[in-house]
């Protein structure tokens, strides 16, 4: 049984403390002049009349930035700190203001007066990549870290492909059935309700403090470094509690910004956004077109398939953190089936949209609505039928999927019929249209972070445990407790687990892609291992662990989405969402089914309303008011089905689940979507209206 | 301008100005429980309770609190603490950033009256939630509820 | 940063005199104002909190009216009982705006003023004949409320008067309603929002008055008069509902939005106002 999680008091109490929440001695405040326009030449900064206000301490450009350092990014550095000639999307910082308080900063960076020469913009991914097309960026290849060539072609991000094409064309045309459709998904942001925030404190002896909303303090750390050429034994990253991410939190944000402005002024600079701010200038979800065309054979059997997956990158390809800067969930989209030959292409591309990152299994939801889709679509219009041509085609054990690579099970089959099989419990209003939809995901478990962490002999027979991650809300510091509870057989209040600063322990890969778990469970068995081995005098024990692999393993989740359609408007109501969930040991129940639960509605909000509306270069959302993220009244009933005893990875033997419940839904309740109103709604967010329109052309009944 | 008001049962005089809003002016007081989210009266973070009832503390300018009797979450969490072990006992939360707002909301919906899980999700529909799926804190709501 | 004057009158007389200066405004709960306020988007030199005046507060009912004073909030109009039983559209409305905390804050009189053409409350208030009462210095006036907009976020007051208070008559043999569209989300606004009321003669069986009114289609709250006419004289039949249904879709003026295209927010009108119809009749 798992004991309440380690954080629960100090969060329900409003103790737990977050970076808005740190005050420094003489800390001082910055707010950020941005971009009014998409694309456009910066002819004239006139900060004399903000400069003036009272309380402000200085106006910055980018001529000020210390060291001339202007680029940073993940692993391309292209994201001006503070445009210099030009800016390029809505939302560009092009001067900072300091002041003693917020509200100063803000109204005095509202009078920092910039003339504009506007230039034409690039508002799509489709129009970025027309021969002629405005460039948003001169020579990306010359960026440090860009993994972009010239004959790649213009306004490209990166290019991932796998596969071959030829291979995939002739399949395509032996098969006896085919599909080919186009599938589209908006720009989205991971909704946190904690806005990005900053604090730096630079002193003259070259040393550095940052709070920062951010997940990977080592490698905020070494951005920050690198930036300003700063020893990164003097750059400490402080311990905060993190108001949500998704993904969203791993970019250094406005830490580069803080941290220059701190230097600047030689006071600690407190940045904190406004929720608009943080809608315009963070990095969400990529918006996505994807070309998808499957075959089969007369028995149904996948022949092949071309996956061309076109995705708005907006203006900075900085805020990839992978080495392809690209989105693995594309290249994965086939991952759960035997296809011979398929072909993927993943084309991320510059247009004047804010910039995208990574969001919650990153390419997956749009991967996997454009995928099951289309599947979907094979299955019904060729007589096979939706779940038919699932189960002939699931990978199982022994298979390889499209990589060759072959797991130590596969349990799609089992997921998928484990859902269906879970009872209808909710009716339709009456006189609604009924359908049933179902869509299935699945996600390769072998890298094994790196991580370090140390067990320090505390008071009275405590254990503490320091750890590099920040507890993001997934639980991970739970896990750690629970893990020495039962490896050293001592209660969870005799055990004290600590977030410690980035100085004092040596590396931590950051939170993310649903590895927090394997990692850390990595580390605090090798840990309890020297606990148990430590000679009496011994006051710690310290492990470091390094990139791994382990398994190859997978899990596969399935998604019945149950709707009901008003057939005089076309409004939707989503009964229930099914998750089927494959398992292996659970450490933390609770924060298991969490991530389940929370996934689920993230992926309900991502099939049904959640929106940045970039139209025209500009996203029209810029407020919780416009873009809805879904509420307790709005959200279905949530079932789950864990189908146990899977063959995970790690010393407790566990699979992924962070990331399983929110790829799934847009498909599965797309595909209900048809079977209620015999209406294919190929975008989203799916739209009442779209419904009601596609219902009265008789789509496809 | 001097503003009095009750603030977490006890009588409090601030010289502050009366058109910053109160999420502002309990922050600055180290009440640092009240979070700021959207910042559009939507999310709910920074929920207050005033005279009983659920408030954006992010868009009530804090002159209007003249004479009222206002609690954040600190005082809540002193006053309540049965409603805190609903939310630790069902682990209503993940991130926590929403979790202080959807206390004191709770703490709150005895002003709206709701009883049943429809009307207590109609009410709590204004406190969003991105991490848990809102399963645990609709547990947690009931389960004072019933304690109640 | 100039600073802003914070009045707090007790009586309207007091606000009246407060208000004479030029750029002052009326508060009542504020959250329009703050918003408003904290993005810079006003910079009044001096605001008049209303929330002191107790006249200005509360709900009363006599044999023939029913009178809602301008502060009265959202949350007590949605908790009125008599008002649930004699106006269950207004009542509706009341509940559904926002979240429990804007509910609980905003009241009637900063919304009707603030004239956001979205807003539930105008139709379902035009729609049983609801009338604004206003003060100034200068005098006081009665003023219907479907003739107070003017137009998006105009009225028809000028910055020295106050809304008083709403009055509404109450008619024997009136069935009233408000019906919200919000495909999206529950909290969101309206795609549409449809108010109507029907006041059957003698026989109880005949209608003899109609009102059929729209949020969210315009720039002010829309009166469907045609939908109106087609329904006076029958006995709300199922066909003559539909005529006056369709009716509507020629007398909105939507645009197109994030809240649906154009056409789309006319046909929802129409379904929407015959769906509101049909739940008066069924009252």
């Amino acid at each position: 049984m798992s004991e309440r999680r380690i954080d629960a008091v100090a969060k329900a109490t409003g103790a737990a403390k977050y970076t808005a929440d740190v005050v420094l001695e003489g800390m001082t405040f910055a707010a950020v002049k941005r971009s009014d326009y998409p694309s456009a030449l910066i002819e004239d900064i006139d900060i004399s009349v903000a400069k003036e206000i009272e309380g402000v301490l200085g106006v910055f450009t980018s001529k000020d930035l210390p060291g001339g350092a202007n680029l940073y990014g993940r692993r391309v550095f292209d994201v001006p700190i503070l445009a210099e000639e030009r800016v390029r999307r809505v939302g560009d910082p092009i001067a900072a203001v300091v002041a003693t308080s917020r509200e100063i900063a803000e109204a005095a960076a509202e009078l920092i007066d910039v003339t504009y020469k506007e230039l034409p913009v690039v508002a799509t991914a489709r129009d970025a990549i027309k021969p002629g097309a405005p460039l948003i960026h001169e020579k990306p290849w010359e960026y440090k870290g860009a993994v972009v060539t010239p004959e790649m072609g213009i306004n490209i991000q990166s290019i991932d492909t796998h596969g071959s094409r030829e291979a995939a064309e002739a399949a395509l045309r032996g098969a006896a059935h085919i599909i080919d459709e186009t599938y589209i998904t908006p720009g989205d942001h991971q909704g946190y309700i904690e806005p990005q925030a900053c604090i730096a404190d630079y002193h003259p002896d070259g040393s550095l403090n940052v709070w920062n909303t951010n997940k990977s303090p080592y490698r905020l750390r070494d951005v920050l470094s690198a930036v300003f050429s700063l020893d990164p034994k003097k750059v400490e990253i402080m311990p905060t509690v993190l108001g949500g991410d998704f993904g969203g939190k791993g970019s250094p944000g406005d830490a580069p910004l803080c941290t220059a402005l701190s230097i600047l002024v030689g006071k600690p600079v407190k940045m904190v956004l406004r929720y608009s701010e943080d809608l315009l200038s963070t990095d969400g979800r990529h918006a996505s077109e994807i070309r998808v065309r499957l075959g089969v054979d007369k028995d149904g059997k996948l022949v092949g398939g071309i996956f061309e997956a076109l995705l708005d990158g907006g203006s900075y390809a900085g805020f990839k953190p992978v080495n392809t800067v690209n989105l693995h969930g594309i290249v994965d989209a086939a991952i759960a089936y035997r296809v011979p030959e398929f072909f993927v292409e993943s084309k991320i591309v510059y247009t004047n949209n804010q910039p995208k990152g990574h969001m919650r299994a990153p390419g997956s939801p749009q991967a996997a609505f454009a995928f099951e889709s289309a599947l979907d679509e094979l299955g019904r219009r060729s007589g096979i039928g939706a779940i038919k041509i699932r189960e002939l085609n699931l990978l199982s054990n022994g298979d390889a999927n499209p990589y060759g690579t072959v797991w130590l099970e596969n349990r799609g089959k089992e997921v998928l019929s484990l859902a269906l099989s879970q009872p209808r419990t909710q009716e339709a209003p009456k006189g609604w249209l009924y359908g049933e939809g179902i869509a299935i995901y699945a996600r390769s478990m072998a890298a094994v972070p790196k991580t370090s962490l140390r067990l320090r002999k505390g008071e009275n027979g405590k254990v503490i445990a320091e750890v590099p991650i920040p507890e993001n809300g997934a639980g991970g510091q739970t896990v750690v407790r629970e893990m020495i509870r039962s490896g050293l057989g001592i209660d969870s209040d005799k055990i004290e687990v600590k977030q410690v600063s980035t100085s004092l322990l040596p590396t931590d890969a950051g939170v993310g892609g649903s590895r927090v778990s394997l990692g850390v469970t990595v580390a605090v068995a090798n840990a309890i291992k020297l606990w148990k081995e430590m000679p009496a005098d011994q006051e710690l024990v310290e492990v470091t662990t390094s990139e791994g692999s382990d398994g190859p393993s997978g899990a596969y989740s399935a998604q019945l989405a149950r709707v009901a359609v008003d057939p005089a408007t076309g409004q939707l109501k989503v009964l229930e969402i099914v998750s089927a969930v494959d398992v292996a040991e659970i450490v933390n129940p609770k924060a298991h089914q969490m991530q389940i639960d929370g996934g689920t509605v993230m992926g309900y909000g991502f099939a049904v309303m959640e929106d940045l509306l970039e139209d025209g270069g500009q996203p029209w959302a810029l407020s919780m008011g416009e873009f809805k993220l879904p509420n307790v009244a709005d959200i279905p009933k949530l079932t789950t089905a864990l189908l146990r005893g899977g063959k995970g990875v790690g010393p407790n033997n566990i699979k992924a689940v962070g990331e399983l419940a929110n790829c799934p839904t847009g498909a599965a309740i797309a595909n209900a979507v048809e079977d209620a109103t015999g209406a294919r709604i190929r975008k989203l967010p799916v739209k009442a209206e779209a419904i009601y329109w596609a219902m009265k052309e008789g789509v496809s009944k | 301008m001097k503003i009095n008001f009750s603030l977490n049962g006890k009588e409090t005089e601030l010289d502050v100005d009366p058109m910053a809003v109160a999420l502002d002016v309990v922050r600055g007081l180290s009440l640092t429980g009240t979070k700021e989210g959207c910042g559009v009266g939507v999310c709910g973070a920074c929920t207050i309770m005033v005279n009983g009832s659920p408030v954006s503390s992010c868009i009530c300018l804090v002159g209007t609190l003249a004479d009222k009797d206002v609690w954040t979450i600190e005082g809540i969490a002193e006053k309540m603490p049965e409603l805190i072990d609903s939310f630790v006992e069902e682990e209503g939360m993940q991130c926590g950033i929403c979790t202080p707002g959807q206390i004191v909301a709770a703490a709150a919906i005895e002003s709206v009256g709701a009883s049943n899980a429809e009307e207590i999700k109609k009410y709590m529909a204004g406190n969003l939630c991105r991490c848990t799926g809102y399963q645990t804190i609709l547990s947690a709501v009931e389960d004072h509820l019933a304690v109640n | 940063m100039q600073s802003t004057e914070f009045m707090i009158p007790t009586s309207v007389s007091e606000a009246l005199d407060n208000i004479s200066r030029e750029d002052a405004i009326f508060l009542g709960g504020g959250t329009s104002t703050a918003l408003l306020y904290k993005t810079r988007m006003i910079e009044p030199s001096r605001v008049v909190w209303l929330g002191k005046v107790s006249e200005l507060k509360g709900i009363s009912t006599s044999a023939t009216t029913v009178r809602i004073g301008s502060t009265t909030t959202m949350a007590e109009i949605a908790a009125n009982r008599e008002i649930a039983r004699l106006f269950p559209g207004v009542s509706a409305a009341a509940g559904v705006i926002g979240n429990a905390r804007v509910r609980a804050m905003a009241t009637m009189g900063g919304a009707l003023a603030h004239a956001d053409p979205r807003q539930d409350l105008p139709p379902a208030l035009i729609a049983v004949g609801a009338t604004v009462s206003v003060n100034s210095s200068s005098g006081s006036r009665e003023i219907p409320l479907k003739e107070f907009y003017e137009g998006f976020l105009e009225t028809v007051l000028s910055p020295d008067e106050l809304v008083t208070e709403v009055s509404i008559p109450i008619r024997s043999n009136q069935r009233s309603s408000y019906l919200r569209y919000t495909p999206t989300s529950e909290g969101d606004y309206p795609t549409v929002g449809s108010g109507t009321s029907l006041i059957f003669g003698p026989d109880g069986k005949t209608i003899e008055a109609a009102t059929a009114v729209l949020c969210g289609v315009g720039t002010v709250p829309i009166l469907a008069d045609e939908a109106a006419r087609i329904l006076i004289g029958s006995s709300g039949d199922d066909t003559t509902l539909q005529r006056a249904a369709e009716a509507v879709r020629n007398a909105v003026d939507p645009q197109d939005d994030e809240r649906g295209t154009a056409d789309y927010k006319r046909e929802m009108a129409s379904v929407f106002t015959y769906r509101s119809l049909k739940s008066c009749l069924n009252s």
